[in-house]
């Protein structure tokens, strides 16, 4: 990497707030055990970088994911995503509102097995009113982005864990969504192919000005990510910035 | 559009096997029923639909053809007196006890008496014009091939019937009845087998119109005159409807038939549900990723909806083609079955519905695809 890109990121000079929480709470209620997930809670994520939230399971990072994505409604408090308050939308509009704009990666790879890794990427661009013409195009280009170009035609059965982790990003990044979600990406997978996908994510922020909002307590991630927000007990500990971000890589971390 | 629906049926045609399975066999199973049902029941209508005649006369309140009492012979003065009609001729039927030369025991035949001359009304359709000379003979009768061994007789054979001698001079086929066997002979000797005294003109008289598209209107017309005795007038194809209905309904054979449809639509509903179901919870999380991306609830029914409606195709497809080779095996067999359009219709329309229904069910179980539950 350039010692330049170290300095200061395009995206880092004028920060936007893609999304915002503002004193939200959550709470799960099971027969008479009420659990109060997140307590009044308030952040924001600015736009273009790839901030992590980290922490013990069962400290609500994921119910934050599923909040902040529009998966989940809140109790109380109010989530602003890319200038829509997503309490105010229904349904049928949520639904709109992630097709447009944001991508979904999981601890599970949660690829259709009777499909090969080509269809995987294109068949949500099918439903976004694309041309099948662009729609081929942008799901052959993710998937060189991810570097599957030689795998496209495979099926999940005959792919290996990582590289349906990268299918799955690629699913996601065709997109071109502005906000990118991803929950436990690299738990399922062994060093190498975690590591690549923690390059793949920070590339996707980097080069698409994509918000990425990762949960993970991979400490492999830490040092990738531009903001590292620590969770326990539904409230946010520390919320850290590192200062030679994304190209900070390999040879800084080690 | 990637084809998801059947690109997974496809893929794991395992999976839907039984549902397709389960569709193809409710389907053959109403396809052969209903057959076998319309060739029965369609056999005892066979004595107009196998005629030529437009209009038959007969005993009022005869609600088949095989229950018709005598009517007075002169009833054919008066019907030959409407302009419409262009030749009458007598019809009998006897109820006879018939002894084969073999031990048979008694066999009861259904004895038709017809005009035997070439241009004759009565089984016109059903008897090659050889056969039909043949029985000009005295005591002469034509047997269905399929009831030979019944009978006990070959051809050229003599047997009695009601104490009458009577001689097999041919075999014809395509003349099965319903509840014994029909013997055809002429009028005259008809006439001679028919032992009992209170019959003193033909059980049937039937007509031939100028126009047979005037068949409804001439019967109409024809009924409620008395002064020839008790005598009505039906179509044929009305009357070819009344006797197949009574059958239908007298014997219990049509509501056996919709029971059965509702147990095979049930049955097979439920294990194409199930499979189907299992299908998509199988998936559910792949579906709920899709809806995460924003792909919407309705469009992944409709995956659904579409993975019914193939299982369904797949089921008619198999369906059918056993059905045709079954139904030509019976055909070949002498076992009277017929499949009309409507009843083939039906029976698609059954089985494309028990499909959809599946379908609906199996949707159910998308309220399981909750994005929010992948996160944990």
């Amino acid at each position: 990497m350039h010692p330049a890109n170290l300095v200061t990121p395009s995206t880092a000079a004028a920060p936007t707030i893609a999304l915002q929480a503002e004193s939200i709470s959550k709470a799960f209620v099971s027969g008479k055990q009420r659990t109060q997930v997140l307590d009044g809670l308030s952040l924001h994520i600015d736009s273009g970088e790839l901030t992590l939230i980290s922490g013990p399971s069962g400290c609500g990072k994921s119910t934050l994911l599923a909040v902040l994505s529009g998966l989940q409604k809140i109790d109380g408090g109010r989530v602003l995503a890319l200038g829509s308050e997503l309490g105010q939308l229904d349904l049928h509009a949520l639904e709109r509102f992630r097709l447009q704009h944001t991508g979904f990666v999981f601890q599970g790879f949660n690829l259709f097995p009777a499909l090969s890794a080509f269809e995987q990427v294109e068949l949500p661009l099918n439903h976004m009113g694309l041309s099948r013409q662009e729609a081929r195009e942008r799901a052959r280009s993710s998937l060189e982005e991810v570097g599957l170009s030689h795998r496209m035609k495979l099926r999940p059965s005959e792919l290996s864990g990582g590289e349906k982790q990268r299918v799955a990003i690629a699913r996601a990044l065709a997109k071109e969504p502005e906000l990118l979600f991803a929950d436990e990406p690299t738990s399922a997978l062994d060093a190498a192919n975690g590591q690549m996908i923690i390059d793949i994510l920070h590339r996707i922020a980097r080069t698409h000005g994509t918000t990425v909002l990762c949960v993970s307590h991979d400490p492999r991630l830490v040092v990738h990510a531009d903001r590292v927000l620590a969770m326990e007990d539904g409230r946010i500990l520390s919320d850290q910035r590192n200062h030679a971000p994304i190209s900070a890589s390999k040879g800084i971390s080690s | 559009m990637v084809a998801l629906a059947r690109k997974t049926l496809v893929y794991e045609w395992r999976r839907f096997l039984p549902a397709i399975l389960a569709v193809g066999f409710a389907g053959l199973l109403q396809l052969l029923q209903l057959a076998l049902v319309l060739g029965i029941f369609g056999s005892t209508s066979l004595y107009i639909t196998g005629s030529s005649a437009d209009v038959w006369i007969g005993y009022p309140g005869t609600q088949s053809v095989g229950q018709g009492r005598s009517i007075d012979g002169d009833v054919e003065s008066r019907i030959l007196m409407d302009p419409a009609v262009q030749r009458v001729e007598p019809y009998i039927w006897v109820d006879g006890d018939w002894r084969g030369t073999t031990e048979t025991g008694g066999v009861s035949v259904f004895v038709s008496g017809i005009d035997p001359r070439a241009d004759g009304l009565m089984f016109s359709k059903a008897l090659p014009p050889d056969l039909r000379a043949r029985l000009a003979q005295p005591d002469a009768v034509v047997v269905d091939r399929s009831d030979l061994d019944q009978l006990g007789v070959g051809i050229g054979q003599t047997a009695t019937i009601n104490g009458h001698e009577v001689r097999v001079v041919g075999i014809s086929s395509g003349l099965r009845a319903l509840g014994g066997v029909n013997v055809l002979c002429s009028l005259d000797t008809a006439r001679r087998l028919d032992s009992d005294a209170e019959d003193i003109g033909p059980t049937y008289l039937v007509a031939k119109l100028r126009d047979p598209t005037q068949a409804d209107a001439v019967a109409i017309r024809l009924r409620g005159d008395t002064a020839f005795g008790p005598y009505t007038t039906w179509s044929a194809h009305h009357f070819a409807r009344l006797s197949v209905r009574y059958w239908m309904f007298d014997t219990g054979a049509g509501a056996g038939v919709l029971f059965l449809a509702g147990i095979v639509f049930l049955v097979g509903a439920v294990i194409t549900s199930q499979t189907l179901i299992a299908a998509v919870n199988g998936s559910v999380r792949e579906y709920a990723t899709l809806n995460a991306l924003g792909v919407g609830v309705g469009a992944l029914r409709r995956v659904v909806l579409e993975q019914a409606f193939w299982v369904g195709a797949l089921g008619l497809l198999g369906a059918s083609v056993l059905g045709v080779v079954l139904l030509l095996l019976a055909r070949s067999q002498n076992v009277p079955v017929v499949l009309t359009l409507p009843a083939a219709l039906g029976c698609i329309v059954l089985v494309m519905g028990l499909a959809a229904v599946s379908g609906l069910a199996a949707m159910r179980s998308l309220r399981a695809a909750d994005p929010a539950t992948l996160l944990r």
